[in-house]
């Protein structure tokens, strides 16, 4: 439709999107700002929870410790969930129904319930000791849970389904005949993976790493109920500062430097991807 | 490359994606299934597998009001949640791709917004945003803040679905002397019923899961069963969460499956 024979007015149009605007910018865009002013404004303008921030050793062990986990879990994610998008992506479209079926029911599954279950899986009684328990004689009991192993676990089993669609869907958008042609000119299955699958899924496994790390460092339910007391991450930090000492400056202030981190990583994505790649994700 | 060499690497190929693929699936499957045969277990501890079959669990459930109540109050605000969402958004998704707005196209990105700041971010700025104003502990509150996190999901749903339609209708119906209002309510949103259900199970599904935001800006009074959960596995870790978690999933997974199922007959549409 051209522009000349719309029939719905500009009027009526802004009419229709004012309602979702007003809840956007009370809900939304006021929480931000206010939470960016409250890091810069105590009675006046101060620089006093930033410089608190450069100084303090707590957050500076946070950030560390947020960003060790998000770097291990993301790579861990990319290791495993490679292969799992190169067999979905093998798959006639009937079966790949059922396998995606696999990867997006624990995706939707609430993750207060993963890292319950996954508490009680690799806990001291857990499945997990069970066995090795079992293979050992009762001599060998791993600490699973309430560390960083647990908190890393918890993470990647929510970060894989990301990691897995963002693969897939590059990997689905090769052209086929590509292999198939390396093959009649004579080229190995190793050599068709190094020398066309992978470099062609590149932008899918940049995306997801991004899409992964971005995710993780924001990261607050599984650190917190699977993580050690030691291993708190920014996230957790946040609450600590709002609701322990009641600092609100300094968790605002810790919160815009969270922001700021993920804006700049979602700006990322975008030049990778393009707008829609990081909601396609999602969705 | 000899033969036979070829032959060992492509079976090792062959061999290595299917168990890796295999392993992940049901590392992943795992933790959302164990809930179910845990939740038959007895109230004294947390056994898998079970050595004895009860329904002790769930009686132990549905006979604590606080348990019962925080369950009602999120099928509750999920449910506003989602009522406010469709109507909201759907509107604002129409005049987006029929009105020639100026902007339209960052308008839309705009809209998508809450996709992309952490939750814990937003969860803090509502925070500080309403308990110097009494806004806390209440359902509005907490049902737009829900509003807000799902609309994204409302408008790639219903935008997708949008697209679809054939603008022609609707010009055919003005010809026809149809007002505009009756164009939007008789020809327009038949025609994105399911656009509007994946979006409307979309926005249910993360009401019903999300514990951040809930965790920051509810209190007592408006306690979801998220936030009753997470207090639960942090600080008593009683066995009554197996049963909670078990009909939970399988609230989630039913919504789920309607959701796969929606998008695969969108698809084929």
């Amino acid at each position: 439709m051209s522009s000349g024979d719309s029939y719905l007015s500009k009027r009526a149009g802004g009419m229709l999107i004012a309602p979702l605007f007003v809840l956007l910018l009370v809900f939304f865009v006021y929480p931000l700002l206010l939470t960016v002013w409250q890091s810069v404004y105590e009675n006046g303008f101060t620089t006093r929870p930033y410089e608190e921030l450069l100084t303090s050793t707590l957050f500076a062990k946070v950030l560390r410790t947020t960003f060790d986990i998000s770097f291990t879990a993301t790579m861990v994610s990319l290791f495993v969930g490679y292969p799992v998008a190169l067999h979905l992506s093998r798959q006639p479209p009937g079966r790949r129904v059922f396998y995606l079926m696999l990867v997006m029911l624990p995706f939707w599954t609430s993750i207060l319930v993963k890292s319950f279950a996954l508490t009680v899986l690799l806990g001291h009684a857990g499945i997990v000791n069970q066995i090795l328990g079992y293979l050992s004689g009762d001599t060998l009991h791993v600490t699973m849970v309430f560390n960083r192993f647990g908190a890393i676990v918890g993470m990647i089993n929510y970060l894989l389904p990301f990691m897995i669609l963002s693969i897939l869907g590059s990997l689905l958008a090769q052209d086929p005949n590509l292999a198939r042609a390396a093959q009649v000119m004579g080229a190995g299955a190793f050599r068709i993976f190094r020398k066309i699958t992978l470099p062609l899924s590149m932008p899918g496994v940049i995306g997801g790493v991004i899409i992964n790390f971005t995710l993780s460092i924001g990261m607050y339910i599984t650190p917190a109920l699977l993580g050690g007391r030691k291993d708190m991450m920014v996230a957790n930090l946040v609450d600590f500062y709002t609701r322990q000492t009641l600092d609100w400056p300094l968790a605002a202030a810790i919160a815009v430097v969270l922001l700021v981190i993920s804006g700049v990583l979602v700006a990322l994505l975008g030049r990778v991807r393009g707008g829609s790649g990081t909601m396609g994700a999602m969705a | 490359m000899t033969g036979r060499k070829l032959s060992r690497r492509l079976s090792f190929g062959a061999l290595f994606v299917p168990v890796v693929a295999w392993m992940c699936y049901l590392f992943l499957l795992l933790p959302s299934t164990i809930v179910f045969p845990i939740s038959f277990g007895n109230t004294k501890e947390m056994e898998f597998p079970p050595s004895e079959w009860s329904l002790d669990l769930y009686r132990q459930f549905f006979n604590d009001s606080a348990w019962w109540g925080a369950m009602t109050q999120s099928l509750f605000i999920a449910t506003v949640t989602t009522v406010f969402t469709a109507v909201l958004s759907v509107p604002a998704v129409y005049a987006l791709q029929r009105a020639r707005l100026p902007m339209s196209s960052a308008l839309t990105h705009f809209t998508m917004g809450p996709l992309l700041v952490p939750v814990i971010v937003l969860a803090l700025g509502l925070y500080l945003q309403w308990a110097p104003w009494g806004g806390l502990d209440r359902n509005l509150t907490l049902v737009l803040s829900h509003t807000m996190l799902a609309t994204p999901f409302m408008m790639i749903s219903v935008g997708a679905s949008l697209r679809h339609v054939d603008p022609a209708l609707e010009n055919a119906a003005l010809i026809m002397g149809a007002s505009k209002v009756r164009i939007f309510f008789r020809v327009v949103l038949p025609q994105l019923k399911s656009g509007i259900a994946a979006g409307s199970l979309f926005a249910f599904l993360i009401s019903l899961d999300e514990v951040i935001v809930a965790y920051f800006v509810t209190g007592p009074e408006t306690e979801t069963l998220p936030v009753k959960m997470y207090s639960a596995i942090r600080w008593e870790v009683s066995p009554v969460i197996a049963a909670v978690s078990t009909l939970l999933t399988v609230v989630s997974m039913a919504l789920a499956v309607a959701l796969m199922m929606l998008e695969r007959k969108q698809r084929s549409e």
